[in-house]
């Protein structure tokens, strides 16, 4: 028995001067359904969705809603028919309250005059509906952690009629305990007959929320409507165009040569008393849920931030807390959580990203010599396989994951033998993260040492050698990295446990 | 910089302190001084008796340029030569609405008499008339209140005059014939626009069309525009008989320009104001002819005049009892022949 | 997730197609002005352009870097002054001792702002705003309102007003910052490191750019190109006058900005500022030329403004 299908997309066609983002799409969604969309980034799923949000006007092609045509490229007229979407980059004002956000733009009104009690109340009822009784209707959105701010946003959409709710990639910016609520959220949804669009990266997420799936590439419909049971090596061929043989690469195992230690390092609140080795060669995991002070962690170790107290060696050597300058001298490099907004300028040509730390190098007599930057530079981006090599290509045209090969290409000039990455493979699409772990495996195996964060638990078990789970600023347990499965890292993760930190392993 | 310049701004720094300090220094002055002013009789335009000091205020916008530093100057030099004058004054500020709450602060220490330069006469109207409610003349100086209501006494300079006077000096040494450059001050402002009529109207006046403005541009009363404005006009004409500028600190700009260009015997120039610099180029003789008086000497005799109003008395040459409703100071024209005589008078 | 537009294979960066076109924006205006004026396409005026846009223009060569950084200087104007009257306190020392009064000046002016600006974290604007009425207020105490002769010092009336083979001094100055700038920019680690901080701070910071150092030194040189703009500007007028200087922030600023470099910081070019800057001399000389009343003068300059920048858009 299927249920009515709430949107139809037939034949979509959307050309660009000089590209063709769709090339003819079918699709469609059921009421009460989660149907995914998977694909590689440029694919067209952005602009799928934007056309059926009314923010771009396709050139052909259907789309219709409840069995009606939609009028196209009327962003007002999709959210009144019932239209909704959630974006990637929340599109919360930060400086409004929860309540007003969920109204904002079609607020309560009594006698003219905004009517307060009836917005709290309401947005009081349409959180419990989502299960979510604890978001403070009165808090500013800006101090909501992210995953708050994400079911504020689908509050908002619920605060009108909604029919189809399009979710992009929900799942990025959420650590796997808040994913769980997510889904609890979605599951709620369309019990009340909502039927949703979900795009995510995570094959995983796709069998444990999704009824149907439909895969992207090169702006077609490669596959619609399979079910969502179908084997994940099935899906990352039809999404690649080809098999890819295995995600992770053998494991490292790293060398006896210590190159870093962490004794006691500790910035309170976010971080106490974190203490750790490093070995040449090995990948060291550091795993835990949002919040529990992973990022902090690194930002210490490299010294953005000044430690209260600890300290940080390098060859047995004592860094200096609170100067990236000379972490950086030391060996050390670190590839930030957001390449966007902290680790690359966009606007600049390869090269000049590539070349930023170690500018010296290229110096003669005051003056930089652009030939021997660009040659260098160029050598580091082919031997990571980044595409395109070019180096007067401009950074902004590069996908998510050839952006990290460039961040990643800059530390590789300076001969970094400390590799802190944050998140590396946030927002890649799943060949791109098969190239990332390849490349971390060698370069442990030329003998960087490479500090892993990750929020997907199932990336680090797969990868690291060895496990850092933390919690609440601290460290609660070491797992080696044969032993780590994700739902071990997550119950470490998410539990107190009882035993003591193992924080010593005799290797 | 003197000692004195150097210590002006501690001062003020540590009045405001106290000030801040909530000390309540300023509500006894103004309760002695409720006290001064009931004895010396209140609202009505009570006279102060023979010997008796006369409280004048003073207020003029910040002196950003020589002539508005020479008003302020001239008015306390006046104030201390005449000996029986207490003067209090408020300066330094450069928008209207300061100079509005500078001069409220001003009544409430009930002076005699109030002589205010307006940064601008309309906006600075109301707090003149209620000066004047409050039974305070006002002497009005150079800018002019846009009431009649709102000052007792006018004194002002003759902007119009400044121009009618340059054209008859053009029309004379060029005898009715020749092309003329006007280098005007800021565009816009009544200032600018009576020097530049009353020129027009004297050359049309005389000559009837023999004497040409080929060109006529502001430069904003400051030197480096003056300069780059004439270097441009001088590329475009090869025929100049004379240059009228507006201001004589601007025409310092003029000058530089004509002396680069080598050309300071082709033509001859005027200024307007009466600076020193002026009247010593002039003294020299050569490309610089002849300045216009708008004296600044004006705010001395706004002072005298604020005294002889106080007293109840009025100009010894005069028939009247009272001194006249409005002075006009008279644009003359200062050539080799009487700089000397004037100099005094140059800021 | 990126857009769904496949990368446009542009490799010329953007920023030199904006000088091409402020380029073609110049060719435009000297093609106008010789129809329209005589006097106008001559060796002579366009020397005279040129003299004029120098001392605007080395202003406007330290602003371009003070804007890459993602900051503006809003007091270059005033200081222009404060250096002028500075170096006239020591001008009967002789030419030298003029110049170094007011490098100092200028360093020391641009360091207060630098040092508030870099280490006490007051917003450029602000801080900046604050030296623009304080550098006027000393400008006019030191000269007690008045202007300074300065005939009888040559060298610096050379400077103003000398010439070499032909060429006016003032311009060959101009010139040569120009290409210190330009080689400063686009040639060494400092140059990266300044468009860099404007592009993305924390970027900057991870690479291990001491952001805070290198922010100082921006606005110092800003403040050095206010003394050298001071000395030409000295020169031209054979005296210091403390009323000089006026609006020239406004002129910088624009210049900088239509030459393509970007007010949000990150996108620099020196070439850009100097076209920028002769573009605005060119439009005032060609309007006074032509004796157009001050009003049409104010309406075309914005006319043209507003189409100079309108036309580099559409490129982009």
């Amino acid at each position: 028995m299927t249920a009515a299908a709430v949107l139809e997309v037939r034949d979509l066609v959307k050309h660009y001067p000089g590209a063709r983002a769709l090339d003819g799409v079918d699709f469609d969604v059921r009421a009460g359904e989660v149907h995914c969309l998977l694909g590689p980034n440029g694919a067209g799923k952005s602009t799928l969705i934007k056309c059926v949000s009314g923010i771009v006007e396709p050139t052909a092609g259907e789309v219709l809603v409840d069995g009606d045509p939609l009028p196209t490229g009327a962003p007002a007229e999709s959210l009144r028919r019932g239209v909704a979407t959630i974006y990637q980059e929340l599109d919360l004002v930060e400086d409004l309250r929860v309540y007003e956000s969920i109204f904002l733009g079609h607020e309560p009104r009594r006698a003219g005059m905004l009517d307060r009690e009836r917005m709290k109340r309401e947005a009081r009822t349409l959180l419990e509906r989502l299960d979510q009784p604890r978001v403070p209707v009165d808090a500013y959105v800006r101090t909501l952690r992210p995953a708050a701010q994400q079911i504020v946003s689908i509050a908002r959409a619920l605060s009108q009629d909604v029919r189809l709710l399009i979710m992009d990639e929900p799942s990025a910016i959420l650590d796997d305990q808040e994913v769980e609520t997510l889904f609890g959220v979605v599951r709620r949804l369309t019990e009340a007959g909502v039927g949703v669009i979900y795009i995510s990266h995570r094959l995983d997420e796709v069998r444990r929320i999704g009824d149907r799936v439909t895969v992207l590439s090169d702006g077609r419909t490669v596959a619609t409507g399979l079910p969502a049971d179908t084997p994940s090596d099935v899906l990352v061929e039809k999404m690649v165009g080809r098999r890819v043989e295995q995600l992770y690469p053998a494991r490292p195992v790293g060398r006896d040569e210590v190159v870093m230690e962490v004794r006691g390092i500790t910035r309170r609140p976010d971080v106490r008393d974190v203490s750790f080795t490093l070995r040449s060669g090995e990948v060291l995991g550091i795993g835990g849920l949002v919040g529990a002070g992973r990022t902090e962690l690194l930002r210490l170790v490299y010294g953005l931030d000044r430690p209260d107290a600890g300290e940080v060696r390098v060859d047995g050597r004592r860094l200096p807390p609170g100067r990236p300058r000379a972490a950086i001298a030391a060996g050390l490099g670190l590839a930030p959580e957001d390449r966007k907004s902290q680790g690359l300028l966009l606007d600049w040509q390869l090269a000049a990203n590539v070349s930023l730390a170690d500018l010296g190098r290229f110096t003669r007599a005051g003056l930089i010599d652009r030939s021997a930057e660009r040659s260098a530079a160029g050598a580091q981006l082919r031997e990571l396989d980044t595409v395109p090599d070019d180096v007067t290509r401009v950074t902004r045209e590069l996908s998510g994951g050839n952006q990290q090969k460039v961040v990643l290409a800059r530390w590789l000039l300076h001969d970094c033998r400390v590799l802190l990455l944050d998140e590396p493979t946030r927002g890649v699409d799943v060949g791109a993260k098969a190239e990332i772990y390849r490349v971390v495996a060698e370069l442990a195996a030329r003998g960087v040492a490479i500090v892993v964060v990750s929020s997907e638990l199932g990336e680090l078990a797969g990868l690291c050698t060895r496990v850092l789970v933390m919690r609440e600023g601290e460290v609660v347990a070491e797992v080696a990295g044969e032993q780590a499965s994700e739902l071990e890292l997550l119950r470490h993760a998410v539990a107190p446990t009882h035993s003591e930190p193992v924080l010593e392993e005799t290797a | 910089m003197s000692m004195k310049h150097l210590l002006a701004p501690v001062i003020v720094a540590l009045a405001l302190g106290v000030a801040a300090c909530g000390d309540d220094d300023e509500s006894s002055t103004t309760a002695s001084d409720t006290t001064a002013a009931e004895q010396s009789g209140g609202a009505t335009n009570e006279t102060v008796a023979e010997g008796g000091k006369v409280k004048i205020a003073f207020s003029a916008p910040g002196a950003d340029h020589g002539w508005m530093a020479a008003i302020t100057e001239n008015a306390k030099d006046e104030a201390e030569e005449l000996g029986d004058v207490e003067l209090i004054s408020a300066e330094g500020v450069t928008d209207s609405a300061a100079q509005a709450d500078q001069i409220e602060t001003l009544i409430q220490q009930k002076p005699d008499v109030l002589v205010v330069l307006p940064n601008e006469g309309e906006a600075l109207t109301p707090v003149a008339m209620k000066a004047m409610a409050a039974g305070i003349p006002v002497v009005d100086v150079d800018r002019e209140f846009s009431e009649q209501g709102a000052y007792r006494t006018l004194i002002t300079g003759d902007n119009y005059g400044i121009g009618w006077q340059a054209g008859n000096y053009f029309a004379d040494e060029l005898e009715c014939k020749g092309n003329v450059v006007e280098i005007q001050g800021i565009a816009g402002i009544s200032v600018t626009e009576q020097r530049s009529q009353g020129f027009e109207d004297a050359i049309q006046d005389r000559c009837k069309g023999g004497i040409k403005i080929i060109a006529s541009q502001p430069a904003d009363f400051v030197p480096d525009k003056g300069l780059s404005v004439m270097e441009n006009i001088l590329q475009a004409h090869d025929d100049i008989d004379a240059v009228y500028t507006h201001d004589d600190d601007m025409a310092e700009g003029v000058v530089a320009a004509i002396e680069n260009a080598g050309r300071e015997d082709e033509m001859f120039l005027t200024g307007a104001g009466g600076s020193k610099n002026a009247m010593e180029r002039i003294k020299e003789g050569g490309l610089y002819r002849a300045t216009f008086l708008y004296n600044p000497s004006m705010s001395a005799s706004a002072i005298r005049l604020g005294r002889l109003i106080a007293r109840g008395e009025g100009l010894s040459e005069l028939a009247e009892p009272e001194v006249p409703s409005k002075i006009t100071v008279p644009a003359t024209t200062v050539t080799q022949e009487n700089v000397d005589s004037v100099m005094e008078l140059g800021f | 997730m990126s857009t769904a537009t496949p990368a446009v294979a542009a490799r010329a960066p953007r920023i030199q197609l904006q000088e091409y076109t402020l380029v073609g924006v110049l060719i435009l205006l000297l093609v106008a002005g010789a129809i329209l004026e005589d006097s106008f396409l001559t060796s002579d005026n366009m020397l005279n352009v040129i003299r004029q846009a120098s001392v605007v223009g080395v202003i406007a060569i330290g602003m371009t870097f003070v804007i890459a950084t993602g900051g503006i200087d809003l007091s270059v104007g005033s200081m222009v002054a404060a250096c002028a009257v500075a170096g006239a306190q020591f001008a009967d020392s002789g030419s030298t001792m003029f110049i170094l009064g007011a490098l100092g000046m200028g360093i020391l002016l641009g360091g207060i702002n630098a040092g508030a600006i870099a280490y006490g974290k007051v917003v450029p604007f602000i801080a900046t705003l604050a030296m623009f009425t304080a550098a006027r207020g000393l400008a006019l105490w030191i000269s007690d309102k008045k202007p300074t002769s300065v005939f009888q010092l040559e060298t610096v009336r050379w400077f103003g007003n000398g010439e070499v083979i032909g060429i006016p001094s003032a311009a060959i100055v101009f010139l040569a910052v120009t290409a210190v700038g330009w080689v400063l920019l686009n040639r060494t680690a400092y140059g990266r490191h300044v468009v860099a901080i404007g592009g993305n701070r924390e970027a900057a910071r991870i690479a291990g750019i001491s952001v805070p150092r290198v922010v100082f030194s921006v606005y110092v040189l800003s403040g050095i190109c206010v003394a050298i703009a001071a000395v030409l500007v000295t020169g031209r007028l054979a005296s210091a006058s403390p009323i000089v200087g006026n609006l020239y922030e406004l002129d910088a600023i624009a210049a900088v900005v239509i030459g393509g470099t970007s007010l949000a910081g990150g996108r620099a070019s020196i070439v850009g500022t100097f076209l920028g800057v002769m573009t605005f001399a060119l439009i005032f000389n060609l309007l006074t030329l032509m004796d157009l009343a001050v009003e049409i003068q104010q309406v075309t300059k914005g006319v043209i403004i507003l189409a100079a920048v309108l036309i580099q858009r559409r490129d982009r």
